[in-house]
């Protein structure tokens, strides 16, 4: 299976994607969390929100969701970062998340990244 | 001597990239260990991220952030089972009922042997779990810290 050799979608916050943060690379594998504000049908182009941060989703590959605007979504994906800098999340898969505590998630994530950290510390020869 | 570590009786609840660097040991069925302790099951939480149904099995990886888990779920329990007199195939029926939550995009929470394949780690699964409510993806991230920091890392009683 081919697709053993895929990467984890990191998790990020939306606002950890500002224009100097090392997680905006070219083919990042991420996963981002955000409200459903718009949704094209001709593009399916998604635009998602969290705090003032927002990024653009393609959904283009993505079945059997429905995109309601003001829902809570996740995806993972690889970014595409477009000539005008802007960009995109080529998304993987997708869901619904509605009833996460983003407060919990955001907290909880850094929580779990000390811990990855001190694993990986620990695991080095 | 009474023989205190038994963490490999249990299901270890640990995140993909802790899981994926155990250190196998060479013994039948397969063990790893971690931090000196002996572990041979593993639960995991995660989304689908792929998925690739045979005739006799389904693989499909389990991505929670940090690794993507791949996942084996034997369907051939008929032909496991074959010298059983009876028709009915419960495990073989639960296996397959399990399969069809394994969707891409879901999150799931699989338990099962650890095991060796091709040189990957990878989990044998006994249950697969869909989950609905995405809370418990997060609350699974808290009790894998939780549990490495007051369990998991402790040092052995000396025996």
């Amino acid at each position: 299976m081919a697709s053993s050799t895929l990467k984890p979608g990191v998790p990020i916050t939306l606002q950890e994607l500002e224009p100097s943060s090392e997680m905006l690379k070219q083919g990042a594998s991420l996963r981002v969390t955000g409200i459903l504000q718009s949704y094209d049908v001709d593009s399916a182009v998604a635009v998602i929100q969290d705090g003032s941060a927002r990024l653009k989703i393609d959904t283009q590959n993505l079945r059997d969701i429905s995109f309601r605007s003001n829902s809570t979504f996740q995806f993972i994906g690889e970014l595409l970062i477009q000539p005008n800098n802007d960009a995109i999340l080529q998304a993987r898969v997708g869901r619904n998340v509605d009833g996460l505590d983003l407060n919990l998630y955001q907290q909880s994530l850094i929580i779990r990244r000390q811990h990855e950290a001190k694993l990986l510390s620990s695991r080095r020869p | 001597r009474l023989n205190m570590d038994t963490l490999h009786l249990v299901h270890v609840k640990l995140l993909a990239s802790d899981l994926l660097t155990l250190t196998p040991r060479h013994t039948s069925p397969a063990s790893f260990v971690r931090c000196g302790r002996t572990v041979a099951r593993a639960e995991v939480v995660g989304v689908v991220v792929s998925r690739d149904r045979r005739e006799k099995f389904l693989r499909f990886l389990v991505d929670d952030g940090t690794g993507c888990v791949p996942c084996v779920l034997w369907l051939n329990h008929q032909y496991l089972n074959a010298n059983s007199s009876s028709d009915s195939d419960p495990t073989g029926e639960m296996a397959s009922k399990m399969s069809e939550v394994v969707r891409l995009g879901t999150l799931l929470r699989v338990r099962g042997r650890i095991v060796m394949y091709h040189g990957t780690i990878q989990i044998a699964a006994r249950d697969v779990v869909l989950e609905e409510d995405p809370n418990v993806e997060v609350l699974h991230w808290l009790q894998c810290v939780h549990m490495a920091k007051e369990c998991y890392d402790l040092p052995l009683p000396s025996a």
